[in-house]
């Protein structure tokens, strides 16, 4: 039941349906005569196959297909371009190993125990050739990713040199594993030349294009449905291998096929965040104005695809700064392609630039606060734009008030608690809050129900809630008589659902077809501009089962003369055991500026949620590699550990709440991303007020405070 | 997972006779011989299901308490018994697994836990361990989780169990039965360290099963400590455990036990830093150079080289807990 | 999914002939082996030639109760709880997060007590009582612990939720639900990637503090 709240909003309209277990996700479908696919990975990380053993596997009862480049007709859109929107990985197409974990060969059953059985008896030779999979070693052997754009100047580089007071230092993070809970799933069914897939997909139009691509389709033959998403964090866009796996599987077999892939193979199939080497130097008046600053990063990408994000673009704009110089550059390794990963780019960057800024403040002997209010930035001085709105100093004086910020001392190391050191850590977060063009269609029907549909999806936030939400601000009636549709490609065109843009795309588009249809009911009743028409009667009078409106919008084009971003501020504070040097995150506040929030009580769980990755990114995340094998050693959630219960504390979480005037009509911002960005910085900071260890290389784990 | 028979026990001997026979394994948790199946570590022929055999009771005896191979891990950690007469063990297995692990694992499953080294784990790395003779991918890989004690040219990896590292310390006895009858083994001596069969990983005959593990009784209860340091609060395999067992006279240390996990390929008991206890008081001085005594012939590799800091950290840190000095 | 009805009678040692279903097992194997190439091996699937074998060899019997209802299935002693539920039965609320107890996304109750069902062989539950997510309400009654994670959004993306619930279930039952702090540690054992676990634990809390029979 929703239960409507002024000030926590509504409570998610799918949940019932969640904490019933009643919902079906990607896996979940049993049509008749399902098979079962099970994936079988490369054992070597560059190289080519020279034979596929599948005898013994093919003689397994239940085996239904063994298919790999040996037998796997040619797939149209694996010739020639084709390859704008997405991996260029074309599974099945040759011999060719470009990482350890490749999918190679696809193993078809009837059960899942037995296609997975008969995966594990397929032996397969190699002729393997040197691959090199580190990225220390691969710093010698860079390159631009955006040519003339990854470099960035402005005034004089490397001015911080020049400043009385300065700092330099190298920053390392590991790859990350997004490990959404629920593994990627495909389950597809031809008929012909057309063809339904279930999956778990954050762009349900944009792998329908890659499906009509690959099989060169018309768009009415591919349908996507992903109905509910069990978590993806930025690897649910692109039509991964192995779904293309699937979606070839299914056609040569001519039956519905499942293929689900396992825990190990979600660190190789399904990207990851790419690790990180970043120098700064920064430097400042002995007062604590900057004066420069110089941000040099160097990420990593595929030899056959290549992945960019924008690792030093927060730099560019977080403080005012006269000088700042900042260089990005990938090198190509014999890994699995990066991907987008929450808060892409920059929550790799900003753990860089803040933790520097609190290395500054400590050389200044400074607040920490104080310096970065010192150096508050009251335009966009990349773009030369105001800011569509920002709240920041006021994130930073509500949160600092909550948090007991004053209670801070300057000098590390001097704060303990039974037995423990006491430390506080403050850093900043910032995402740009973006919208996408985005079409929805509202249906009132004489039942009294208002039926909205778009084809975005849900990946964990509460889109139909917040969609919900802002439909029932418009039109007047009970909440629970309004209906969000989403999750299937022949619903009208959505954005994806990334870089924290569906509430302001999607939600402007449900905002803006309501409104239409309020004017649509007023037309018929003859008048104009009633806030809430009387739909019951109006039908009635003029005899209609329903009133239909579909409507695209888009962000105006004065929104361009703005830069528009979502803030937040993080304060933690940590215990950190003085011999043993364990951590523990014991107090959290996030003060954010996301615009309007429109739904708080699932707004909230998106900030403990952003919060809940910085702790497990500060304090234990890191994809392991043993290179010799360019291999992962910790590919499983026993191995590669992100946060439990226990290690979470409450987690408290103050909104601004302000409107902002150019973003949509709603006047939010998103708030996704933005939520985990600094968050471990300001576990770094807290670990060094409380030790006077500046740990550099993420996660903080035992070892490197013991 | 290759198919397989099933065979539910009724009678030990029925066991007995199963595991004669090449490619049978006894299962009852199953939270770690299902583990194996699945990474296809061992692909046996037939289980023979051994839950309903009456193995799971928790008993007083004349000198001590005994605990049945099958006694949940969950069940033993509540029990008034365990928790009035050795709280230590209690503490060991909460911080073991999970709640929902510990509702399945025995006993005699957790001591037949086999070490989670990753190159163990994937088949396409070379491990002794699982095929002997292919070499230790760990020696010279990623060996940060590996051992400081004991180890060989063959193996560096440790047992992973925590009710073990506390039975260790305790004096415990394994009970195990063959064709030939029973046969009592004492707990330190149950484990074997790697040397050139590191695909040995206890001195339980192929053809004995446990039936069950004695604790004599002792004056540890009110000085007793489990720590266990771990890369998060919970649910994780331990970077370095310790048990501590104190047996207090003012501020005298009449007795002491103290055991590691973590660090070698079996739990480590530390009876030479032990010795040195024994008459010494109380205070954080002589729990340091205990715990340089015990770190004397520990050796690092490449990624465990923390262990070294770690290990004398965690045992002063658990003997002041244990002691009451915290 | 396949239910036989016949087949109450628990299985002992005595039942077990070592060498037959091997042997059929391995004739089994050459009769398949004609039906290499896709078409033809989708055509003898289609026809169950190898589910009748494979049926009369390789399955057995296993009698559970499963949310008040006695199933009579028949299934491959490989098969664990987890697959045989979501499977066979399909009741998929209960999850596969990672196959390998290491994140709790599978938790059911087995008489009464949280498993991991993806480590739990389903044969071995021959007997006993199995309560998964769905089994949880009372009809349109939703559980107490079901409505307070509704109530405290204790939830995002749902996938992991089933077992937290089960999980949260019989963290208060059996009382290891005193203080935020226990609640925290006797959870750890459900992973949460979406990051819910505040909420979680305030919708135990006041699941435990309503005191109400669950």
């Amino acid at each position: 039941m929703t239960n409507d709240h002024p000030t926590s909003g509504i409570t998610r309209v799918d949940g019932r349906l969640k904490v019933t277990g009643a919902i079906r996700y990607a896996a979940e479908y049993p049509f008749p005569g399902l098979v079962y696919g099970a994936l079988v990975s490369s054992t070597i990380a560059k190289g080519t196959i020279t034979g596929i053993n599948s005898k013994a596997a093919e003689n397994l009862p239940g085996v239904v297909a063994v298919i790999s480049h040996l037998n796997a007709p040619k797939v149209p859109g694996y010739q020639g371009k084709g390859d704008e929107d997405g991996p260029v990985l074309k599974t099945f197409n040759d011999n060719k190993i470009y990482f350890n974990g490749q999918p190679v060969v696809l193993v078809i059953a009837n059960t899942f125990e037995r296609a997975k059985y008969a995966a594990s008896q397929i032996k397969i030779t190699y002729q393997q050739e040197k691959h090199q999979t580190n990225i220390e070693a691969g710093l010698r052997d860079t390159i631009k990713p955006w040519g003339d754009g990854s470099d960035y100047v402005r005034g004089q580089a490397n001015a911080y040199q020049t400043a009385p007071v300065k700092i330099e230092a190298e920053y390392r993070t590991p790859i990350h594993v997004h490990n959404a809970m629920e593994p990627f799933a495909m389950t597809a069914l031809w008929n012909g030349d057309k063809v339904t897939v279930y999956t778990k997909s954050q762009y349900i139009k944009g792998m329908q294009r890659e499906i009509m691509s690959m099989f060169n389709l018309p768009e009415e033959n591919v349908t996507v449905n992903s109905k509910v998403i069990g978590g993806a964090f930025g690897s649910g866009s692109p039509l991964w291998p192995y779904a293309k796996a699937a979606l070839i599987g299914a056609k040569m077999i001519g039956k519905p096929l499942k293929v689900v892939i396992d825990r190990g193979q979600m660190f190789t199939m399904v990207g990851y965040r790419s690790p990180a080497i970043q120098k700064l130097g920064m430097g400042a008046t002995a007062d604590g104005k900057l004066v420069g600053i110089t941000h040099l990063a160097t990420g990593e990408t595929a030899t056959y695809e290549q992945f960019a994000e924008g690792i030093t673009s927060t730099t560019n704009i977080l403080y005012d700064c006269p000088n700042v110089n900042t260089q990005y550059r990938i090198t190509k390794l014999d890994l699995s392609v990066p991907t987008y990963t929450r808060g892409p780019g920059e929550t790799t960057g900003v753990f860089a630039l803040e933790s520097a800024m609190d290395e500054l403040a400590h050389a200044l002997n400074m607040d920490p606060l104080e310096l970065r209010k010192k150096n508050y930035s009251e335009r966009d001085q990349e773009e030369n734009l105001p800011w569509s709105s920002k709240y920041l100093n006021e994130c930073y004086e509500m949160g600092a008030a909550h948090f007991g910020w004053e209670k801070r001392n300057q000098k590390p190391g001097s704060v303990t608690k039974d037995g423990w050191l006491v430390g506080y850590g403050v850093s900043n977060g910032v995402y740009g809050a973006g919208r996408a063009p985005c079409v929805a269609k509202a249906r009132l029907s004489a039942d009294g129900i208002l039926l909205i549909q778009s084809s975005t999806s849900d990946m964990g936030p509460g889109t139909a809630t917040v969609m919900v939400k802002i439909a029932s601000g418009i039109i007047n009636i009970p909440v629970e008589n309004i209906k969000f549709e989403l999750g299937n490609s022949s619903l009208p065109a959505a954005p994806g659902e990334y870089g924290s843009m569906t509430t302001s795309s999607v939600g402007s588009a449900v905002y803006d077809v309501c409104t239409a249809l309020n004017e649509q009911f007023n037309q018929l009743d003859g008048k104009s501009g009633t806030a809430h028409p009387d739909y019951t009667r109006i039908l009635k009078e003029h005899n209609l089962p329903y009133v239909e409106v579909t409507h695209k919008s888009q962000g105006s084009p004065d929104a361009q003369k703005f830069s528009t971003h979502a803030y937040c501020v993080h304060f933690v504070e940590v215990n950190v055991h003085p011999t043993l040097g364990t951590v523990k995150v014991t107090r959290v506040v996030a003060a954010l500026d996301g615009g309007k929030i429109l739904n708080p009580i699932t707004a909230r769980s998106q900030v403990i949620g952003g919060a809940v990755w910085g702790i497990g990114m500060a304090l234990m995340e890191g994809g392991v590699l043993d290179h010799r094998y360019g291999k992962y050693v910790n590919n499983s959630l026993g191995d590669y550990h992100v946060a439990s219960n226990a290690d979470v504390p409450q987690i408290e979480v103050l909104f601004v709440d302000k409107a902002d005037p150019v973003t949509n009509p709603m006047g939010s911002k998103g708030i996704g991303e933005v939520t985990i960005v600094g968050f471990a910085a300001a576990v770094a900071n807290a670990v060094f007020n409380a030790t006077g260890k500046r740990v550099r290389d993420l996660p903080i784990t035992p070892d490197k405070l013991v | 997972m290759k198919q397989f028979q099933y065979q539910r026990a009724s009678t030990q001997q029925g066991v007995l006779e199963a595991i004669s026979k090449p490619g049978t394994k006894i299962i009852a948790g199953g939270t770690n011989l299902v583990d194996h199946m699945k990474h296809g570590l061992i692909a046996p022929d037939k289980l023979v299901d051994i839950t309903h055999l009456p193995l799971k009771g928790i008993t007083p005896t004349k000198t001590g308490l005994h605990l049945g191979t099958l006694a949940l891990n969950s069940v033993v950690s509540e029990d008034a018994l365990v928790l009035q007469k050795q709280p230590l063990l209690s503490m060991a297995l909460k911080a073991g697994a999970s709640p929902q692990l510990r509702n399945m694992a025995t006993v005699g499953g957790n001591m037949m836990q086999r070490t989670r080294c990753t190159y163990f784990y994937d088949t396409t790395m070379p491990c002794n361990k699982r095929e002997p003779g292919t070499g230790c991918g760990a020696m010279e890989g990623y060996n940060r989780m590996h051992a400081i004690f004991g180890a060989s040219a063959q193996c560096i990896a440790v047992h992973p169990s925590d009710m073990c590292v506390a039975l260790a310390a305790l004096d415990a006895t394994v009970i195990v039965v063959g064709k030939k009858g029973q046969r009592h083994i004492p707990f330190t001596e149950f484990h074997r360290l790697p040397d050139d069969h590191p695909e040995l990983d206890n001195h339980l005959a192929k053809d004995e099963m446990i039936i069950g593990v004695d604790i004599p009784d002792n004056n540890f209860a009110k000085n007793s400590y489990y720590l266990k340091v771990r890369d998060r609060q919970s649910y994780a395999f331990a970077l370095v455990s310790v048990a501590a067992a104190l047996d207090l006279s003012g501020g005298t240390i009449k007795k002491a036990r103290l055991a590691m996990g973590g660090v070698a390929h079996k739990p480590w008991r530390l009876f030479e830093a032990e010795k040195f206890m024994e008459g010494k008081s109380v205070t954080e001085e002589t729990f340091k150079q205990a715990a340089q005594i015990a770190l004397q012939g520990a050796k690092a590799y490449e990624y465990n080289a923390f262990k070294l800091k770690l290990a004398p950290a965690s045992i002063v840190e658990a003997l002041k807990q244990a002691s009451g000095l915290a | 999914m396949e239910k036989e009805k016949n087949h109450s009678r628990p299985v002992e040692e005595s039942d077990v002939k070592d060498n037959s279903r091997r042997d059929f097992l391995k004739k089994s194997a050459l009769m398949t082996a004609v039906a290499l190439t896709p078409v033809a091996a989708a055509k003898a699937a289609e026809l169950h030639i190898d589910e009748r074998i494979a049926g009369a060899f390789e399955k057995m019997p296993l009698n559970v109760e499963i949310n008040g209802v006695a199933h009579n299935l028949m299934v491959e002693p490989r098969s664990t709880l987890l697959d045989i539920l979501r499977e066979q039965l399909d009741l998929t609320g209960t999850k596969k997060g990672c196959d390998l107890g290491q994140c709790g996304a599978c938790t059911v109750h087995v008489d009464g007590h949280r498993v991991n069902s993806c480590l739990t062989l389903g044969i071995m539950v021959n007997g006993k009582k199995v309560t998964t997510i769905e089994g949880l309400a009372k009809g349109n009654q939703l559980h107490p612990m079901q409505e307070a994670f509704l109530k405290h959004d204790g939830f995002q993306c749902g996938y992991c939720t089933p077992g937290q619930i089960m999980s949260a279930v019989a963290c208060v039952r059996e009382g290891h639900a005193n203080s935020e702090h226990e609640i925290r540690e006797y959870m750890s054992g459900n992973i949460c990637r979406c990051g819910a676990y505040p909420n979680i634990v305030n919708a135990i809390q006041e699941v435990k503090e309503g005191g109400m029979a669950i």
